[in-house]
């Protein structure tokens, strides 16, 4: 492989560094959707970047379309289970999300 | 060659000041602009149609979500970040970075080219004819997520 492909590596892997962090880290629940979202954004970086040093560009766009699809239904889902958390419990802090109400 | 990497740069930077932000408006605004020039990225490598879905979909409909989202929650003030966590980031993130560069150099010139067959054909010939097992999946996707949503969001009966 060559030195291109490396630099596109290093920052998609910079990118899920800052992702994982996020996660990690973070207490409000769109901050931690809004991490997922920036580490996605480092995987479809990582697949364009392989197409595109393997010549294969238009197989790694169509994987990267399946990815993106796959991303904006996970955000959607999520996003809406936030709104009925907040809903259910008033806040959006995660340590709230303690008890399990059956 | 220089433009690609400040794009990158620009790409990781308005990243960290999306989770770096207090403010989740100017958060989702920052991963928008971030979004914007990962497409722009993309455009410049030959990779048009993934570039207008990344700048449509996920710098376009993604923030709005994002907004509505915020604007239906309302909380500003109510979830207290960590304040460790803002200022302990660019400490591990220069880490990271040492590791990442020493990493990468270590690999350069050794890590095998794998074989592949260059494309043939046109974007839509790839999409529709090699990869029909992922659209197939991907309907079903839409539909499940579609349906998680409404269910989500049904109006409740007065019995419940």
């Amino acid at each position: 492989m060559n030195n291109t492909w490396l630099l596109y590596m290093a920052f998609a892997v910079m990118l899920l560094f800052i992702g994982l962090y996020c996660l990690l880290t973070m207490r409000n629940l769109i901050k931690l959707f809004i991490g997922v979202v920036i580490g996605a954004k480092g995987v479809s970086l990582a697949l364009v970047a392989t197409g595109f040093v393997k010549n294969n560009i238009l197989l790694a766009q169509a994987l990267a379309i399946s990815f993106i699809v796959v991303e904006v239904c996970v955000v959607a889902t999520t996003l809406a289970l936030v709104i009925n958390i907040y809903r259910q419990t008033g806040s959006l802090d995660v340590r709230k999300l303690t008890k399990l109400k059956g | 060659m220089i433009l690609q990497i400040t794009l990158l740069c620009g790409v990781v930077i308005f990243s960290a000041a999306a989770v770096l932000l207090r403010d989740l408006l100017r958060s989702a605004i920052c991963l928008a602009v971030a979004s914007l020039f990962l497409g722009i990225i993309f455009f410049r490598m030959k990779a048009p149609y993934i570039g207008a879905f990344e700048i449509s979909v996920v710098a376009g409909m993604i923030t709005v979500l994002f907004v509505v989202t915020i604007a239906l929650t309302k909380t500003e003030g109510d979830v207290r970040e960590s304040r460790a966590a803002s200022w302990a980031f660019p400490v591990f993130f220069i880490v990271f970075l040492i590791i990442d560069v020493m990493v990468t150099k270590s690999l350069l010139g050794r890590v095998p080219a794998l074989e592949s067959v260059p494309d043939r054909g046109t974007f839509g010939e790839t999409l529709w004819k090699m990869r029909t097992f992922d659209l197939v999946g991907q309907i079903g996707l839409i539909l499940a997520s579609v349906f998680a949503v409404l269910a989500l969001f049904r109006k409740r009966s007065k019995d419940e």
